[in-house]
């Protein structure tokens, strides 16, 4: 049954236009991005190609640009989609009254929110991959489909060469997989704030409060040494899967760290909107 | 079918309800009367649980709702004053979700419900383009989906048109009498509690004020109205009798007469009577007799 109930709660979020704001958004970005790539960038990839003694075809192509299309948008344009449909899940059923019909059924409001958010975590995860493989669909049309997978991230300290196709999109697809899981961390967090007496704006802007402000202060300076507190910092370890070495142990404990975090927005989420009022 | 015991709840500090008790019983259709403000809805919602009492207890079929709260919503459907329901989406298609939630959705079962609101042409249209007749009959639609046993709605007829009221009016009375519904009616309009109430519960800030029959107060006689001439007959059986003027050849005289006795003396005095007309005290004397009374209490 709980199956049955997620389908209605999927339907009813993909059959608002506003889900759909963050998918027609990221295909007009792919296609200036890919845009800019192919008539200003490949000059300049040349250059660093030549001066960092790698292969042309690892770093302009199709894999390479759907790497950057992903690791360079998806962390601050995503986060917007993501806490704005994470923000409105209860939040504007709240305000529009829906929740009242909801609620008058036999059902509890655990479960009521266990499959909103389950429906929020299932869109983040999905867009994250819609964004890769349309991103890759669209480099393939624009630089062919051949070529290798160039890395390189300064934050992290990555820098990786994958001559091979079949390799780099592998280490491409499940490095994606694991940064739909870091963007949860933004739908928990408007989630969150969704399940209090707020509006769905409001919802949002809190959770991109929280989500900006850890993001500016990991980058500061001073704080380096102590990065690993920050939740972004925790969500960016998805790179580590495109390292050649990969470093298990410290993408286990990132992950365990997030996953605890959204278990406990949840938590706490539900405390509160397990003892609000509804008036009819 | 619905028991209610000594509900209280707080708002902000200020009591809404001071300890309401009273019981809805199995096939009767009572009506939960107050102005604006004076609990009704704070009850509604605390049957629902969508507001959580401070004290007291709601008990739907012996099952109380604040410890099992989803076994005793099953037998619950509700209905609410201007019912949102998701605009972007067909009405089949909200009956879908919201009966969902319930447990499994029969097809047939929706068909026939929506055949008997009177929605079949416009239910894959949606949710937005109807008007709000057409919500109401919506909001009906998923109420009686799957099979509730007792009905609770919340001013479900505001906003309707007479034509509209009259509809919705006549299809609880009918699932009344086919199949036994029991209904709790709340609404501040008086007049439909009359026509549709068996029984009824005045509720004035936050306290329970009345509960008793609606064809009880309808027997309860006021007196009598008598129009006849000439007028200065009538005047002085009147002034015998303690009548009271109601326009210049017409006046209430108190039940505590009896009709013959006054038409008797006007006739033996000359006088030539018009009309002579009972006066029954209806829902809204009752309703204005405990508002003052509490007022003043």
């Amino acid at each position: 049954m709980f199956l049955s109930q997620l389908r209605g709660e999927l339907r009813k979020l993909f059959a608002r236009r506003r889900t759909y704001l963050g998918y027609v958004v990221f295909i007009v970005f792919e296609v200036l991005i890919l845009t800019l790539w192919v008539k200003v960038g490949r000059d300049k990839v040349a250059e660093l190609a030549e001066r960092n003694l790698i292969p042309m075809e690892q770093l302009y192509s199709s894999l390479t640009s759907t790497y950057w299309i992903m690791g360079g948008s998806m962390f601050l344009l995503g986060s917007i989609y993501f806490a704005l449909v994470g923000g409105d899940i209860v939040a504007k059923e709240s305000e529009d009254g829906n929740l009242r019909m909801v609620l008058s059924r036999p059902v509890s409001r655990l479960r009521v929110l266990l499959l909103k958010y389950f429906a929020v975590v299932i869109y983040t995860v999905t867009f994250v991959i819609f964004v890769g493989i349309t991103g890759y669909g669209m480099s393939v049309l624009a630089l062919g489909a051949g070529g290798g997978l160039f890395v390189w991230n300064p934050n992290l300290y990555i820098l990786s060469v994958y001559p091979e196709w079949g390799e780099g999109f592998i280490r491409l697809f499940v490095g994606a997989c694991f940064m739909g899981l870091s963007m949860c961390v933004v739908s928990s967090l408007a989630f969150f704030f969704s399940c209090f007496k707020m509006k769905p704006a409001a919802a949002t802007i809190m959770a991109l409060s929280v989500f900006f402000i850890d993001f500016v202060l990991q980058n500061m300076p001073f704080l380096r040494g102590v990065k690993h507190v920050f939740i972004t910092y925790r969500m960016e370890n998805w790179a580590y899967l495109l390292q050649e070495e990969i470093p298990w142990a410290r993408i286990v404990e990132s992950y365990t760290i997030l996953s605890g975090l959204n278990i406990s927005l949840f938590i706490v989420g539900w405390m509160v909107f397990q003892s609000r009022d509804f008036k009819t | 079918m619905l028991r209610i015991e000594n509900l209280k709840k707080r708002f902000a500090g200020k009591k809404a309800l001071k300890g309401i008790s009273f019981e809805v019983k199995r096939g009767v259709i009572h009506g939960l009367l107050g102005h604006n403000g004076a609990g009704k809805s704070t009850t509604l919602g605390i049957v629902l649980a969508m507001i959580s009492a401070d004290g007291g207890e709601v008990f739907i079929d012996g099952v109380s709702v604040q410890k099992e709260q989803v076994k005793a919503l099953r037998k619950v459907g509700a209905i609410f004053e201007a019912p949102s329901f998701y605009d972007y989406m067909s009405g089949w298609e909200n009956l879908k979700v919201l009966v969902g939630l319930s447990g499994k959705f029969d097809r047939g079962q929706a068909l026939d419900i929506v055949e008997r609101v009177g929605l079949s042409d416009r239910i894959h249209s949606k949710v937005g383009a109807y008007s709000h007749g057409m919500r109401q009959r919506l909001a009906l639609a998923q109420a009686l989906l799957p099979e509730p046993e007792i009905l609770l709605l919340d001013e479900p007829t505001d906003g309707l048109d007479p034509e509209g009221i009259k509809w919705f009016r006549d299809f609880i009375v009918n699932l009344r009498n086919e199949r036994g519904m029991t209904v709790l009616f709340n609404s501040h309009l008086l007049s439909e509690v009359e026509l549709m109430c068996d029984r009824v519960s005045i509720i004035r800030e936050g306290a329970l004020v009345f509960e008793g029959d609606v064809n009880d107060l309808r027997d309860d006689r006021l007196g009598f109205k008598i129009s006849a001439e000439p007028i200065d007959v009538l005047k002085s059986v009147v002034d015998e009798f303690g009548g009271e003027w109601l326009t210049k050849s017409r006046c209430l005289f108190p039940p505590e007469h009896r009709v013959a006795n006054v038409v008797e003396r006007l006739v033996g005095a000359g006088a030539k009577v018009h009309e002579v007309t009972p006066v029954r005290r209806s829902l809204e004397d009752v309703y204005l007799e405990f508002s003052k009374e509490s007022s003043c209490s």
